[in-house]
């Protein structure tokens, strides 16, 4: 298969950017996104150029650290699949890919298709976390948690920290991420003890780098390890419950 | 750009949070979506006859007398909308800037969310239409020719109505708003789940249900009176 491939280069933070074109003539279906990327740096390093920098690391879809805006969609056309999973064949036979990172002013881009995703570990640093002391593991024991909770925290615990539903927000919010945060970290007995404390810091760091949700639902609609839109109301719920009683739990 | 001075680039101002200013949005919509469901089911009052819907029009302007002054609800209502009015406007143009800074240069395309996108602009629109309502059936500067001001024991307010959409720029302005009413009343209320902080799986489908047939409900029932005035029936 032939494909147009039109990658964005840039050389650091500061540089502009711009738009690069190139054709792939052997590009076969069973390709991933990132197989297609080093298919593609084989070809420029072969001309004597500058290979494309992108991030990767697990390819199975565990780390996050994969993800690239393809034709305007964060990780690509597959609805809530990682740019590593993300397979020429299922896209319907498009033969001209634009890949350029994933986009939101509170990721800058480091080179080509590398971002900075520090404005989430801000979130992560500020409450996205567990700092009571929980004792010893059979403290674990005295504290049974149902299944169905444990499920549900679970499921908005999948989080892979990937960033596209950052970018992929017209407003750049990142209520999914955080959400998803604040909603698993709420239902569990330990974590549960700084709910309030933990409400108040997430959203005060959502203030200060992240725009506000919308709901355009788009967020849900890329994230690869399928937090519910739920996540995204989970913000003001905590917030609400947490001016609401003024206390750390 | 470092994480500090983004910080006192955005604290060294007095600043309303996102979090009150969109829960600020959802309250004030919520009062505007009441006022229009009780505003439609007066409407409604017009299938009824010409003296249901006057004997309607002159009981609001008196209601509450001689508790209230004369028209005391209706300035009640006026006011209180109108501080939400300015509270929703203002609160939308802060968070449409905060979105658009918070986005980036690269704007997010090819989506096809477009009751989200268009909420500024669905907003203008009703808010040009509420300007040109108030100019036609309770000031008349705008109203048909033959408007009427309500008397101290006399409302003309069907009348008012009936010559109002019969004219086919009014009537269509009428029709129009209502659609415009409905895009923005359908996404605006489900958004609503998100600032009340709804987040159980059955309580979520219950509020889409909830904005769908109110929003739905409150459209159609104010379009039955351009339409019933088109067709001849009213
Ligand atoms: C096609 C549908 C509608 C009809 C037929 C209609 C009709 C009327 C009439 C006859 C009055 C004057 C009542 C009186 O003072 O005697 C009125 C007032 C008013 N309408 Fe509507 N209306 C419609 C839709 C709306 C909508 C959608 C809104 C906004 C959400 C709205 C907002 C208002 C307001 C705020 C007033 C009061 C103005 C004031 O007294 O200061 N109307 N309407
Ligand atoms: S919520 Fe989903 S899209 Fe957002 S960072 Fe986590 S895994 Fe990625
Ligand atoms: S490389 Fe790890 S999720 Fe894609």
């Amino acid at each position: 298969m032939k494909l147009t491939v039109e990658v964005w280069r840039q050389e650091s933070p500061a540089d502009a950017g711009r738009w690069e074109r190139h054709e792939v003539d052997d590009a076969a279906s069973h390709l991933s996104l990132l197989d297609l990327l080093d298919l593609l740096n084989d070809q420029i390093a072969a001309a004597g150029g500058e290979p494309v920098a992108y991030e990767s690391d697990c390819r199975e879809g565990a780390c996050g650290a994969c993800g690239v805006t393809v034709n305007g969609v964060p990780h690509g056309p597959v609805p809530r699949t990682p740019s590593c999973r993300q397979h020429l064949r299922s896209f319907d036979g498009a033969t001209r890919l634009r890949i350029e990172p994933l986009r939101s002013a509170a990721f800058p881009v480091v080179r080509d298709l590398v971002i900075d995703r520090s404005a989430l570990d801000a979130l992560v640093t500020a409450g996205g976390h567990v700092a009571i002391n929980s004792g010893t593991a059979s403290d674990a024991e005295a504290l049974p948690i149902g299944h169905d909770d444990a499920e549900t925290a679970l499921d908005f615990a999948a989080c892979i920290g990937c960033g596209a539903c950052v970018a992929a927000c017209p407003n750049g919010a990142a209520h999914l991420f955080a959400g998803a945060k604040l909603a698993h970290l709420a239902m569990l007995p330990q974590p549960a003890l700084e709910r309030g404390r933990r409400a108040r810091a997430i959203v005060d760091e959502l203030e200060q780098r992240f725009g506000p949700c919308s709901t355009y639902g788009e967020c849900a609609e890329v994230c690869p390890a399928g937090i519910s839109l739920a996540a995204v109301a989970a913000v003001h719920r905590e917030g609400i419950r947490a001016w609401w009683r003024g206390r750390d739990d | 750009m470092t994480s500090t001075t983004l910080r006192s680039a955005t604290t060294s101002r007095a600043r309303v949070s996102t979090f009150t200013l969109k829960l600020a949005m959802a309250v004030t919509g919520w009062l505007f979506a009441l006022f229009a469901a009780v505003h439609m089911y007066g409407n409604l009052k017009a299938w009824f006859g010409a003296d249901a819907y006057n004997g309607y029009a002159h009981w609001l302007h008196n209601a509450l007398y001689p508790l209230l002054p004369r028209d005391g609800l209706l300035w009640i209502m006026r006011i209180v909308l109108a501080v939400a009015l300015v509270v929703h406007v203002v609160a939308s143009l802060v968070l449409y800037l905060r979105g658009r800074r918070a986005r980036g240069r690269f704007r997010r395309r090819g989506h096809n969310r477009w009751a989200a996108a268009t909420m500024p602009w669905t907003g203008l629109l009703l808010l040009a239409f509420l300007t040109f309502h108030i100019l036609d059936l309770t000031l008349g500067i705008a109203g048909a020719a033959e408007y009427r001001a309500a008397t101290a024991d006399e409302s003309f307010a069907y009348q008012n109505t009936v010559a109002s959409m019969g004219r086919p720029l009014a009537g269509a302005a009428y029709l129009l708003a209502m659609l415009v009413l409905l895009v923005h009343l359908v996404h605006g209320l489900w958004s609503s789940a998100t600032e009340f902080g709804l987040t159980g799986r059955r309580t979520r489908k219950a509020w889409k249900v909830i904005a769908y047939v109110l929003a739905i409900g409150i459209t159609v029932g104010n379009l039955t009176l351009p339409i019933g005035v088109w067709t001849g029936l009213l």
